[in-house]
Protein backbone atom coordinates (compact mmCIF):
# COMPACT_ATOMS: atom_id res chain seq x y z
CA UNK A 1 0.00 0.00 0.00
CA UNK A 2 1.25 3.43 -0.93
CA UNK A 3 1.43 5.54 2.26
CA UNK A 4 1.08 9.02 0.77
CA UNK A 5 -2.36 8.60 -0.83
CA UNK A 6 -3.44 6.59 2.21
CA UNK A 7 -2.53 9.47 4.52
CA UNK A 8 -4.20 11.89 2.15
CA UNK A 9 -7.34 9.78 2.36
CA UNK A 10 -7.21 9.77 6.16
CA UNK A 11 -6.72 13.54 6.33
CA UNK A 12 -9.44 14.24 3.79
CA UNK A 13 -12.03 12.06 5.54
CA UNK A 14 -11.13 13.43 8.99
CA UNK A 15 -11.55 17.04 7.86
CA UNK A 16 -14.70 16.10 5.94
CA UNK A 17 -16.12 14.48 9.10
CA UNK A 18 -15.46 17.57 11.17
CA UNK A 19 -16.97 19.88 8.56
CA UNK A 20 -19.92 17.62 7.91
CA UNK A 21 -20.74 17.41 11.61
CA UNK A 22 -19.77 21.00 12.42
CA UNK A 23 -22.32 21.30 15.23
CA UNK A 24 -21.03 18.25 17.05
CA UNK A 25 -17.43 19.26 16.44
CA UNK A 26 -17.93 22.78 17.81
CA UNK A 27 -19.88 21.46 20.80
CA UNK A 28 -17.19 18.95 21.66
CA UNK A 29 -14.42 21.52 21.18
CA UNK A 30 -16.23 23.89 23.56
CA UNK A 31 -16.82 21.24 26.19
CA UNK A 32 -13.31 19.85 25.98
CA UNK A 33 -11.91 23.39 26.10
CA UNK A 34 -13.85 24.00 29.31
CA UNK A 35 -12.68 20.75 30.86
CA UNK A 36 -9.07 21.33 29.82
CA UNK A 37 -9.38 24.85 31.21
CA UNK A 38 -10.48 23.33 34.52
CA UNK A 39 -7.47 21.04 34.43
CA UNK A 40 -5.19 23.92 33.42
CA UNK A 41 -6.39 26.14 36.26
CA UNK A 42 -5.94 23.25 38.69
CA UNK A 43 -2.40 22.69 37.48
CA UNK A 44 -1.52 26.40 37.65
CA UNK A 45 -2.99 26.79 41.14
CA UNK A 46 -1.25 23.66 42.42
CA UNK A 47 1.97 24.89 40.86
CA UNK A 48 1.64 28.35 42.47
CA UNK A 49 0.80 26.77 45.82
CA UNK A 50 3.70 24.40 45.39
CA UNK A 51 6.03 27.35 44.83
CA UNK A 52 4.87 29.04 48.04
CA UNK A 53 5.15 25.82 49.98
CA UNK A 54 8.61 25.11 48.63
CA UNK A 55 9.88 28.49 49.83
CA UNK A 56 8.38 27.76 53.21
CA UNK A 57 9.76 24.27 53.13
CA UNK A 58 13.26 25.52 52.30
CA UNK A 59 13.12 27.78 55.32
CA UNK A 60 11.72 25.06 57.51
CA UNK A 61 14.18 22.45 56.31
CA UNK A 62 17.01 23.78 58.42
CA UNK A 63 18.31 21.78 61.37
CA UNK A 64 20.33 23.91 63.76
CA UNK A 65 22.77 21.87 65.81
CA UNK A 66 24.17 23.80 68.78
CA UNK A 67 27.77 23.06 69.74
CA UNK A 68 29.16 22.74 73.23
CA UNK A 69 31.58 25.60 73.89
CA UNK A 70 34.60 23.33 74.36
CA UNK A 71 34.29 21.79 70.92
CA UNK A 72 37.21 22.62 68.69
CA UNK A 73 37.07 23.50 65.07
CA UNK A 74 38.46 20.10 64.00
CA UNK A 75 35.65 18.23 65.72
CA UNK A 76 33.10 20.49 64.15
CA UNK A 77 34.54 19.82 60.76
CA UNK A 78 34.42 16.14 61.60
CA UNK A 79 30.74 16.33 62.60
CA UNK A 80 29.94 18.30 59.50
CA UNK A 81 31.72 15.74 57.44
CA UNK A 82 29.93 12.83 59.07
CA UNK A 83 26.48 14.29 58.99
CA UNK A 84 26.80 16.38 55.92
CA UNK A 85 27.38 13.41 53.70
CA UNK A 86 23.89 11.80 53.62
CA UNK A 87 22.00 12.35 50.43
CA UNK A 88 19.32 14.26 52.26
CA UNK A 89 21.66 17.15 53.13
CA UNK A 90 21.90 19.91 50.56
CA UNK A 91 24.49 22.01 52.39
CA UNK A 92 25.84 22.71 55.84
CA UNK A 93 27.04 26.08 57.19
CA UNK A 94 28.89 26.85 60.37
CA UNK A 95 27.72 29.71 62.55
CA UNK A 96 30.23 30.72 65.25
CA UNK A 97 29.38 32.34 68.59
CA UNK A 98 29.91 35.87 67.33
CA UNK A 99 27.73 35.30 64.30
CA UNK A 100 25.07 33.80 66.55
CA UNK A 101 25.21 36.87 68.77
CA UNK A 102 24.95 39.14 65.78
CA UNK A 103 22.04 37.14 64.40
CA UNK A 104 20.22 37.16 67.73
CA UNK A 105 20.95 40.85 68.08
CA UNK A 106 19.55 41.85 64.76
CA UNK A 107 16.60 39.51 64.53
CA UNK A 108 15.56 39.47 68.19
CA UNK A 109 16.64 42.94 69.29
CA UNK A 110 18.77 41.46 72.07
CA UNK A 111 21.96 43.42 71.29
CA UNK A 112 21.93 45.33 74.53
CA UNK A 113 21.29 42.29 76.67
CA UNK A 114 24.12 40.38 75.02
CA UNK A 115 26.51 43.29 75.32
CA UNK A 116 25.60 43.55 78.97
CA UNK A 117 26.34 39.88 79.60
CA UNK A 118 29.64 40.04 77.75
CA UNK A 119 30.77 43.08 79.72
CA UNK A 120 29.82 41.46 83.02
CA UNK A 121 32.41 38.76 82.27
CA UNK A 122 29.93 35.96 81.67
CA UNK A 123 30.95 35.98 77.99
CA UNK A 124 28.80 35.34 74.92
CA UNK A 125 25.98 33.09 76.07
CA UNK A 126 25.03 31.96 72.58
CA UNK A 127 26.42 28.67 71.33
CA UNK A 128 28.03 28.12 67.97
CA UNK A 129 25.97 25.95 65.62
CA UNK A 130 26.09 23.86 62.49
CA UNK A 131 23.14 24.61 60.25
CA UNK A 132 22.14 21.77 57.97
CA UNK A 133 20.01 22.70 54.97
CA UNK A 134 18.11 19.59 53.97
CA UNK A 135 16.69 18.79 50.58
CA UNK A 136 13.54 17.28 51.94
CA UNK A 137 11.54 18.48 54.85
CA UNK A 138 10.83 14.92 55.94
CA UNK A 139 14.52 14.23 56.54
CA UNK A 140 14.81 16.89 59.24
CA UNK A 141 13.50 14.87 62.16
CA UNK A 142 15.50 11.84 61.09
CA UNK A 143 18.77 13.76 61.02
CA UNK A 144 17.81 15.31 64.34
CA UNK A 145 17.64 11.84 65.92
CA UNK A 146 21.11 10.98 64.62
CA UNK A 147 22.72 14.22 65.70
CA UNK A 148 21.36 14.22 69.22
CA UNK A 149 23.51 11.26 70.25
CA UNK A 150 26.74 13.16 69.54
CA UNK A 151 28.82 14.21 72.56
CA UNK A 152 29.82 17.42 70.87
CA UNK A 153 26.46 19.01 71.34
CA UNK A 154 25.53 21.77 73.70
CA UNK A 155 24.35 20.22 76.96
CA UNK A 156 21.40 22.54 77.36
CA UNK A 157 17.75 21.40 77.22
CA UNK A 158 17.56 22.18 73.46
CA UNK A 159 20.74 20.94 71.79
CA UNK A 160 19.13 21.19 68.39
CA UNK A 161 16.47 23.36 66.90
CA UNK A 162 14.13 22.99 63.99
CA UNK A 163 10.68 24.21 63.14
CA UNK A 164 8.89 21.10 64.33
CA UNK A 165 5.24 21.94 63.93
CA UNK A 166 5.54 23.68 60.58
CA UNK A 167 6.71 20.50 58.94
CA UNK A 168 3.63 18.27 59.26
CA UNK A 169 1.43 21.24 58.48
CA UNK A 170 3.28 21.96 55.26
CA UNK A 171 3.22 18.31 54.36
CA UNK A 172 -0.52 18.27 54.83
CA UNK A 173 -1.00 21.33 52.62
CA UNK A 174 1.14 19.91 49.88
CA UNK A 175 -0.68 16.61 50.05
CA UNK A 176 -4.13 18.22 49.93
CA UNK A 177 -3.15 20.52 47.08
CA UNK A 178 -1.70 17.69 45.02
CA UNK A 179 -4.62 15.39 45.76
CA UNK A 180 -7.14 18.11 44.91
CA UNK A 181 -5.30 19.04 41.73
CA UNK A 182 -4.90 15.40 40.73
CA UNK A 183 -8.58 14.77 41.38
CA UNK A 184 -9.66 17.73 39.25
CA UNK A 185 -7.33 16.69 36.43
CA UNK A 186 -8.57 13.08 36.63
CA UNK A 187 -12.27 13.93 36.61
CA UNK A 188 -11.83 16.50 33.88
CA UNK A 189 -9.81 14.04 31.78
CA UNK A 190 -12.49 11.38 32.16
CA UNK A 191 -15.20 13.85 31.11
CA UNK A 192 -13.22 14.92 28.04
CA UNK A 193 -12.62 11.28 27.12
CA UNK A 194 -16.33 10.46 27.31
CA UNK A 195 -17.18 13.50 25.18
CA UNK A 196 -14.71 12.56 22.47
CA UNK A 197 -15.92 8.95 22.51
CA UNK A 198 -19.52 10.06 22.09
CA UNK A 199 -18.59 12.53 19.38
CA UNK A 200 -16.68 9.93 17.39
CA UNK A 201 -19.42 7.37 17.89
CA UNK A 202 -21.87 9.90 16.48
CA UNK A 203 -19.58 10.56 13.52
CA UNK A 204 -19.30 6.80 12.96
CA UNK A 205 -23.07 6.54 13.07
CA UNK A 206 -23.45 9.31 10.53
CA UNK A 207 -20.95 7.49 8.34
CA UNK A 208 -22.31 3.98 8.98
CA UNK A 209 -23.26 3.36 5.36
CA UNK A 210 -19.82 4.42 4.21
CA UNK A 211 -18.17 2.16 6.79
CA UNK A 212 -20.42 -0.72 5.79
CA UNK A 213 -19.40 -0.31 2.15
CA UNK A 214 -15.73 0.01 3.08
CA UNK A 215 -15.89 -3.35 4.82
CA UNK A 216 -17.80 -4.95 1.97
CA UNK A 217 -15.24 -3.91 -0.61
CA UNK A 218 -12.40 -5.14 1.60
CA UNK A 219 -11.00 -2.03 3.28
CA UNK A 220 -8.81 -2.83 6.27
CA UNK A 221 -9.64 -1.59 9.77
CA UNK A 222 -6.82 0.90 9.29
CA UNK A 223 -8.84 2.86 6.73
CA UNK A 224 -11.93 2.84 8.89
CA UNK A 225 -10.18 3.74 12.13
CA UNK A 226 -7.54 6.34 11.33
CA UNK A 227 -9.76 9.11 9.97
CA UNK A 228 -11.68 8.96 13.25
CA UNK A 229 -8.51 8.94 15.32
CA UNK A 230 -7.21 11.94 13.42
CA UNK A 231 -10.57 13.63 13.86
CA UNK A 232 -10.34 13.09 17.62
CA UNK A 233 -6.77 14.39 17.71
CA UNK A 234 -7.73 17.50 15.73
CA UNK A 235 -10.67 18.22 18.04
CA UNK A 236 -8.48 17.59 21.13
CA UNK A 237 -5.62 19.79 19.96
CA UNK A 238 -7.90 22.65 18.89
CA UNK A 239 -9.53 22.50 22.33
CA UNK A 240 -6.10 22.55 23.98
CA UNK A 241 -5.05 25.59 21.95
CA UNK A 242 -8.23 27.49 22.81
CA UNK A 243 -7.84 26.55 26.48
CA UNK A 244 -4.19 27.70 26.44
CA UNK A 245 -5.03 31.06 24.91
CA UNK A 246 -7.73 31.66 27.51
CA UNK A 247 -5.54 30.46 30.37
CA UNK A 248 -2.59 32.64 29.37
CA UNK A 249 -4.85 35.57 28.53
CA UNK A 250 -6.46 35.46 31.96
CA UNK A 251 -3.03 35.02 33.55
CA UNK A 252 -1.76 38.10 31.74
CA UNK A 253 -4.81 40.00 32.90
CA UNK A 254 -4.13 39.10 36.54
CA UNK A 255 -0.48 39.94 36.24
CA UNK A 256 -1.27 43.42 34.90
CA UNK A 257 0.15 42.45 31.53
CA UNK A 258 3.61 41.91 32.95
CA UNK A 259 3.73 38.27 33.78
CA UNK A 260 2.11 35.14 32.49
CA UNK A 261 -0.39 32.96 34.25
CA UNK A 262 -0.64 34.08 37.89
CA UNK A 263 2.78 35.60 37.91
CA UNK A 264 4.43 32.35 36.89
CA UNK A 265 7.21 32.56 34.38
CA UNK A 266 7.19 31.89 30.66
CA UNK A 267 8.87 28.45 30.90
CA UNK A 268 6.06 27.16 33.07
CA UNK A 269 3.46 28.66 30.72
CA UNK A 270 5.17 26.93 27.79
CA UNK A 271 5.18 23.61 29.61
CA UNK A 272 1.52 24.04 30.51
CA UNK A 273 0.51 24.75 26.92
CA UNK A 274 2.54 21.78 25.69
CA UNK A 275 1.00 19.55 28.36
CA UNK A 276 -2.50 20.69 27.39
CA UNK A 277 -1.84 19.96 23.72
CA UNK A 278 -0.40 16.54 24.49
CA UNK A 279 -3.32 15.86 26.82
CA UNK A 280 -5.83 17.03 24.19
CA UNK A 281 -4.21 14.89 21.51
CA UNK A 282 -4.03 11.85 23.78
CA UNK A 283 -7.64 12.24 24.87
CA UNK A 284 -8.65 12.62 21.24
CA UNK A 285 -6.90 9.51 20.02
CA UNK A 286 -7.91 7.29 22.94
CA UNK A 287 -11.52 8.52 22.76
CA UNK A 288 -11.62 7.83 19.03
CA UNK A 289 -10.20 4.35 19.41
CA UNK A 290 -12.92 3.52 21.90
CA UNK A 291 -15.59 5.32 19.89
CA UNK A 292 -14.89 3.55 16.62
CA UNK A 293 -14.30 0.08 18.06
CA UNK A 294 -17.92 -0.92 17.79
CA UNK A 295 -17.91 -0.17 14.06
CA UNK A 296 -15.05 -2.57 13.45
CA UNK A 297 -16.47 -5.72 14.98
CA UNK A 298 -17.60 -7.44 11.77
CA UNK B 1 -20.58 -4.90 -25.00
CA UNK B 2 -22.93 -2.74 -22.97
CA UNK B 3 -26.39 -3.95 -22.15
CA UNK B 4 -29.38 -1.74 -22.74
CA UNK B 5 -32.12 -1.45 -20.18
CA UNK B 6 -34.76 -1.74 -22.89
CA UNK B 7 -37.19 -4.68 -22.65
CA UNK B 8 -35.39 -7.99 -22.79
CA UNK B 9 -35.67 -10.37 -25.70
CA UNK B 10 -38.56 -12.72 -25.00
CA UNK B 11 -36.47 -15.85 -24.66
CA UNK B 12 -32.83 -15.92 -23.89
CA UNK B 13 -31.31 -19.31 -23.56
CA UNK B 14 -28.27 -18.70 -21.43
CA UNK B 15 -25.05 -20.17 -22.65
CA UNK B 16 -23.85 -22.98 -20.46
CA UNK B 17 -20.14 -22.30 -20.58
CA UNK B 18 -20.17 -22.20 -16.77
CA UNK B 19 -20.42 -25.96 -16.44
CA UNK B 20 -17.79 -27.05 -18.91
CA UNK B 21 -16.03 -30.33 -18.39
CA UNK B 22 -12.90 -28.43 -17.42
CA UNK B 23 -14.71 -26.86 -14.46
CA UNK B 24 -15.76 -30.30 -13.24
CA UNK B 25 -12.19 -31.35 -12.73
CA UNK B 26 -11.30 -28.29 -10.66
CA UNK B 27 -11.73 -28.22 -6.88
CA UNK B 28 -14.87 -26.46 -5.67
CA UNK B 29 -14.57 -22.74 -5.02
CA UNK B 30 -17.31 -22.76 -2.37
CA UNK B 31 -18.09 -25.60 0.04
CA UNK B 32 -20.83 -25.77 2.65
CA UNK B 33 -20.22 -28.79 4.85
CA UNK B 34 -23.05 -29.66 7.26
CA UNK B 35 -23.47 -25.98 8.05
CA UNK B 36 -25.88 -24.80 10.70
CA UNK B 37 -26.43 -21.21 11.71
CA UNK B 38 -28.25 -20.22 14.87
CA UNK B 39 -28.41 -16.45 15.47
CA UNK B 40 -27.64 -14.99 18.88
CA UNK B 41 -31.36 -14.72 19.62
CA UNK B 42 -31.75 -18.49 19.18
CA UNK B 43 -33.28 -18.25 15.69
CA UNK B 44 -32.08 -21.13 13.53
CA UNK B 45 -31.55 -19.87 9.95
CA UNK B 46 -29.55 -22.68 8.31
CA UNK B 47 -29.88 -26.34 9.28
CA UNK B 48 -27.29 -28.91 8.31
CA UNK B 49 -26.78 -27.55 4.79
CA UNK B 50 -24.21 -29.13 2.47
CA UNK B 51 -23.41 -28.16 -1.13
CA UNK B 52 -20.47 -27.23 -3.30
CA UNK B 53 -20.05 -24.67 -6.06
CA UNK B 54 -17.48 -25.15 -8.84
CA UNK B 55 -15.52 -22.30 -10.37
CA UNK B 56 -17.58 -20.44 -13.01
CA UNK B 57 -20.86 -21.94 -11.82
CA UNK B 58 -23.95 -19.76 -11.81
CA UNK B 59 -26.23 -20.63 -8.88
CA UNK B 60 -29.65 -19.32 -7.93
CA UNK B 61 -30.42 -19.73 -4.23
CA UNK B 62 -34.20 -19.68 -4.03
CA UNK B 63 -36.77 -20.03 -1.29
CA UNK B 64 -39.62 -18.29 0.46
CA UNK B 65 -39.06 -15.30 2.70
CA UNK B 66 -37.04 -16.11 5.85
CA UNK B 67 -35.94 -19.41 4.30
CA UNK B 68 -32.31 -18.47 4.98
CA UNK B 69 -31.05 -17.18 1.60
CA UNK B 70 -29.45 -14.02 2.95
CA UNK B 71 -27.84 -16.03 5.71
CA UNK B 72 -26.03 -18.11 3.08
CA UNK B 73 -24.61 -14.90 1.59
CA UNK B 74 -23.68 -13.52 5.02
CA UNK B 75 -21.85 -16.75 5.84
CA UNK B 76 -19.91 -16.51 2.57
CA UNK B 77 -18.65 -12.99 3.26
CA UNK B 78 -18.04 -13.96 6.90
CA UNK B 79 -20.40 -11.32 8.16
CA UNK B 80 -21.70 -14.25 10.20
CA UNK B 81 -19.92 -17.40 11.36
CA UNK B 82 -21.36 -20.88 11.05
CA UNK B 83 -22.56 -22.25 14.38
CA UNK B 84 -21.70 -25.76 13.20
CA UNK B 85 -20.02 -27.22 10.17
CA UNK B 86 -17.62 -25.54 7.79
CA UNK B 87 -17.87 -22.88 5.10
CA UNK B 88 -14.91 -22.96 2.73
CA UNK B 89 -14.02 -20.41 0.07
CA UNK B 90 -11.20 -21.40 -2.26
CA UNK B 91 -10.30 -24.10 0.22
CA UNK B 92 -10.09 -21.70 3.16
CA UNK B 93 -12.20 -22.49 6.22
CA UNK B 94 -13.86 -19.18 7.09
CA UNK B 95 -14.21 -20.21 10.73
CA UNK B 96 -10.43 -20.09 11.02
CA UNK B 97 -10.06 -16.83 9.12
CA UNK B 98 -8.59 -14.13 11.34
CA UNK B 99 -10.34 -10.79 11.54
CA UNK B 100 -7.39 -9.02 9.95
CA UNK B 101 -7.62 -11.32 6.91
CA UNK B 102 -11.27 -10.49 6.22
CA UNK B 103 -10.35 -7.72 3.75
CA UNK B 104 -8.43 -10.24 1.63
CA UNK B 105 -11.48 -12.50 1.48
CA UNK B 106 -13.81 -9.66 0.58
CA UNK B 107 -11.56 -8.37 -2.19
CA UNK B 108 -11.95 -11.73 -3.89
CA UNK B 109 -15.69 -11.16 -3.88
CA UNK B 110 -18.01 -8.75 -5.54
CA UNK B 111 -21.16 -8.23 -3.50
CA UNK B 112 -24.44 -6.49 -4.36
CA UNK B 113 -27.69 -6.15 -2.47
CA UNK B 114 -31.31 -5.31 -3.00
CA UNK B 115 -30.77 -1.76 -1.68
CA UNK B 116 -27.71 -0.91 -3.86
CA UNK B 117 -25.79 0.68 -0.96
CA UNK B 118 -24.52 3.66 -2.93
CA UNK B 119 -23.26 6.85 -1.31
CA UNK B 120 -25.74 9.58 -2.26
CA UNK B 121 -23.24 12.43 -1.94
CA UNK B 122 -20.88 10.90 -4.50
CA UNK B 123 -21.22 10.77 -8.26
CA UNK B 124 -21.40 7.49 -10.16
CA UNK B 125 -17.70 7.67 -10.93
CA UNK B 126 -16.80 8.54 -7.33
CA UNK B 127 -18.97 5.72 -5.97
CA UNK B 128 -17.05 3.20 -8.07
CA UNK B 129 -13.68 4.81 -7.35
CA UNK B 130 -14.45 4.65 -3.63
CA UNK B 131 -13.89 0.89 -3.61
CA UNK B 132 -10.34 1.41 -4.85
CA UNK B 133 -9.60 4.48 -2.74
CA UNK B 134 -10.38 2.74 0.53
CA UNK B 135 -8.46 -0.43 -0.31
CA UNK B 136 -5.61 0.59 -2.55
CA UNK B 137 -5.29 4.36 -2.75
CA UNK B 138 -2.72 5.46 -5.22
CA UNK B 139 -3.43 2.53 -7.50
CA UNK B 140 -2.33 3.73 -10.93
CA UNK B 141 -4.86 4.30 -13.71
CA UNK B 142 -7.73 4.70 -11.24
CA UNK B 143 -9.84 6.62 -13.72
CA UNK B 144 -9.35 4.05 -16.47
CA UNK B 145 -10.25 1.16 -14.16
CA UNK B 146 -13.39 2.94 -13.00
CA UNK B 147 -14.27 3.76 -16.60
CA UNK B 148 -13.76 0.15 -17.63
CA UNK B 149 -16.08 -1.14 -14.86
CA UNK B 150 -18.73 1.41 -15.81
CA UNK B 151 -18.38 0.43 -19.46
CA UNK B 152 -19.05 -3.22 -18.61
CA UNK B 153 -22.32 -2.26 -16.91
CA UNK B 154 -23.25 0.17 -19.69
CA UNK B 155 -23.05 3.41 -17.73
CA UNK B 156 -19.98 4.98 -19.29
CA UNK B 157 -22.04 8.08 -20.15
CA UNK B 158 -23.31 8.67 -16.60
CA UNK B 159 -20.02 9.29 -14.82
CA UNK B 160 -21.06 12.57 -13.26
CA UNK B 161 -24.62 11.72 -12.36
CA UNK B 162 -25.63 11.32 -8.73
CA UNK B 163 -27.41 8.14 -7.60
CA UNK B 164 -30.69 10.00 -7.05
CA UNK B 165 -30.66 10.99 -10.72
CA UNK B 166 -30.60 7.34 -11.81
CA UNK B 167 -33.28 4.68 -12.17
CA UNK B 168 -33.21 1.70 -9.82
CA UNK B 169 -31.75 -0.51 -12.51
CA UNK B 170 -29.01 2.01 -13.23
CA UNK B 171 -28.21 2.32 -9.52
CA UNK B 172 -27.83 -1.44 -9.29
CA UNK B 173 -25.47 -1.30 -12.27
CA UNK B 174 -23.34 1.25 -10.45
CA UNK B 175 -23.23 -1.12 -7.46
CA UNK B 176 -22.19 -3.94 -9.80
CA UNK B 177 -19.47 -1.78 -11.35
CA UNK B 178 -18.18 -0.98 -7.88
CA UNK B 179 -18.16 -4.68 -7.04
CA UNK B 180 -16.19 -5.40 -10.22
CA UNK B 181 -13.20 -3.11 -9.66
CA UNK B 182 -11.26 -5.73 -7.71
CA UNK B 183 -11.89 -8.25 -10.52
CA UNK B 184 -13.61 -10.68 -8.15
CA UNK B 185 -13.49 -14.44 -8.72
CA UNK B 186 -16.79 -14.77 -6.87
CA UNK B 187 -19.80 -12.54 -7.36
CA UNK B 188 -22.54 -12.62 -4.71
CA UNK B 189 -25.92 -11.00 -5.17
CA UNK B 190 -28.65 -10.91 -2.52
CA UNK B 191 -32.01 -10.17 -4.16
CA UNK B 192 -30.39 -7.83 -6.71
CA UNK B 193 -33.70 -7.48 -8.56
CA UNK B 194 -35.85 -7.11 -5.45
CA UNK B 195 -36.39 -3.36 -5.86
CA UNK B 196 -36.59 -3.34 -9.65
CA UNK B 197 -39.35 -3.65 -12.19
CA UNK B 198 -39.19 -6.85 -14.30
CA UNK B 199 -37.36 -5.25 -17.26
CA UNK B 200 -34.69 -3.63 -15.16
CA UNK B 201 -34.38 -6.81 -13.11
CA UNK B 202 -33.91 -8.88 -16.22
CA UNK B 203 -31.20 -6.50 -17.38
CA UNK B 204 -29.35 -7.02 -14.12
CA UNK B 205 -29.59 -10.81 -14.39
CA UNK B 206 -28.23 -10.65 -17.94
CA UNK B 207 -25.37 -8.56 -16.65
CA UNK B 208 -24.64 -11.14 -13.95
CA UNK B 209 -24.64 -13.87 -16.59
CA UNK B 210 -22.20 -11.83 -18.63
CA UNK B 211 -19.96 -11.48 -15.57
CA UNK B 212 -20.23 -15.24 -15.19
CA UNK B 213 -19.14 -15.68 -18.82
CA UNK B 214 -16.11 -13.56 -18.10
CA UNK B 215 -15.07 -16.21 -15.58
CA UNK B 216 -16.60 -15.28 -12.23
CA UNK B 217 -18.57 -17.70 -10.09
CA UNK B 218 -21.98 -16.18 -9.39
CA UNK B 219 -24.28 -16.93 -6.46
CA UNK B 220 -27.57 -15.06 -6.56
CA UNK B 221 -30.17 -15.29 -3.81
CA UNK B 222 -33.59 -14.48 -5.20
CA UNK B 223 -37.29 -15.11 -5.09
CA UNK B 224 -37.75 -13.76 -8.60
CA UNK B 225 -39.46 -16.75 -10.16
CA UNK B 226 -39.60 -15.34 -13.68
CA UNK B 227 -35.86 -14.81 -13.87
CA UNK B 228 -34.99 -18.24 -12.50
CA UNK B 229 -37.36 -19.97 -14.88
CA UNK B 230 -36.04 -18.06 -17.90
CA UNK B 231 -32.40 -18.73 -17.15
CA UNK B 232 -32.52 -22.44 -16.37
CA UNK B 233 -29.30 -22.39 -14.42
CA UNK B 234 -28.41 -24.32 -11.31
CA UNK B 235 -31.01 -23.90 -8.56
CA UNK B 236 -30.46 -24.48 -4.84
CA UNK B 237 -33.80 -24.37 -3.06
CA UNK B 238 -33.92 -23.63 0.66
CA UNK B 239 -36.88 -24.25 2.90
CA UNK B 240 -36.74 -23.36 6.55
CA UNK B 241 -32.95 -23.43 6.49
CA UNK B 242 -32.61 -26.79 4.74
CA UNK B 243 -31.41 -27.45 1.19
CA UNK B 244 -34.41 -29.23 -0.27
CA UNK B 245 -33.41 -29.26 -3.94
CA UNK B 246 -30.25 -28.88 -6.02
CA UNK B 247 -30.78 -29.04 -9.81
CA UNK B 248 -28.28 -28.13 -12.49
CA UNK B 249 -30.84 -26.60 -14.87
CA UNK B 250 -33.66 -26.00 -12.45
CA UNK B 251 -36.82 -23.96 -12.22
CA UNK B 252 -38.01 -21.80 -9.34
CA UNK B 253 -40.47 -24.45 -8.24
CA UNK B 254 -40.20 -28.21 -8.30
CA UNK B 255 -41.61 -29.55 -11.57
CA UNK B 256 -44.57 -31.10 -9.79
CA UNK B 257 -45.31 -27.91 -7.85
CA UNK B 258 -45.12 -25.74 -10.92
CA UNK B 259 -48.34 -27.26 -12.22
CA UNK B 260 -50.26 -26.10 -9.18
N1 LIG C 1 -29.24 -10.89 12.52
C1 LIG C 1 -30.21 -11.78 12.79
N2 LIG C 1 -30.52 -12.06 14.08
C2 LIG C 1 -31.46 -12.95 14.37
N3 LIG C 1 -32.17 -13.63 13.46
C3 LIG C 1 -31.94 -13.38 12.18
C4 LIG C 1 -30.94 -12.45 11.77
N4 LIG C 1 -30.91 -12.41 10.43
C5 LIG C 1 -31.84 -13.28 10.01
N5 LIG C 1 -32.46 -13.87 11.05
C6 LIG C 1 -33.49 -14.90 10.98
O1 LIG C 1 -32.97 -15.99 10.26
C7 LIG C 1 -33.94 -16.50 9.39
C8 LIG C 1 -33.43 -16.50 7.97
O2 LIG C 1 -33.23 -15.15 7.58
P1 LIG C 1 -32.66 -14.74 6.14
O3 LIG C 1 -32.48 -13.28 6.15
O4 LIG C 1 -31.48 -15.59 5.86
O5 LIG C 1 -33.85 -15.15 5.20
P2 LIG C 1 -34.08 -14.84 3.65
O6 LIG C 1 -34.33 -16.15 3.00
O7 LIG C 1 -33.00 -14.02 3.12
O8 LIG C 1 -35.41 -14.02 3.70
P3 LIG C 1 -35.90 -12.84 2.73
O9 LIG C 1 -36.39 -13.49 1.48
O10 LIG C 1 -37.02 -12.20 3.49
O11 LIG C 1 -34.75 -11.93 2.50
C9 LIG C 1 -35.19 -15.69 9.59
O12 LIG C 1 -36.04 -16.38 10.49
C10 LIG C 1 -34.69 -14.42 10.23
O13 LIG C 1 -35.66 -13.89 11.09
MG1 LIG D 1 -32.86 -12.03 2.41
Amino acid sequence: MNPIPALKFVARVAVQNILRNRGIAVASILTITLTLLGAGVAVVVVHALDGVLHTEEAQASVLKVFMADHVGFASEVNLEHNLGSPASVASATFENKDQAAQQAGSSLGLTQAINLLERSGAGNPLPASLNFHLKNIKAVSELNQQVRTSALLDSGPHPTDYNADVIPRLERYIFVAQLGGGLVVGVVGAVALVIITISVRTAAYVRRREIEIMKLVGATDWFVRWPFVLEGVIVGVISALVASVILLGVGLGFGGGHSLALGIGAPFAGVTVLALIVAGGALGSVGSFVGVRRSLST
Amino acid sequence: MSISTSPPPPVVKAATAGSSSLARSEPPIIVFEKVSKVYANGQAAIRDASFTVRPRDFVFVVGASVAGKSTVIRLLIREERATQGHVLVEGQDLARLKHRHLPRLRRKMGIVFQDFKLLPALTVEQNVAFAIQVTDPGRPHLKEKVGEALYIVGLEDKLNAFPTELSGGEQQRVAIARALVHRPRIFLADEPTGNLDPDAGWGIVQLLQQINHRGATVVMATHNREVVDLCRRRVLAIEDGRIVRDESEGAYLRDGDAIL
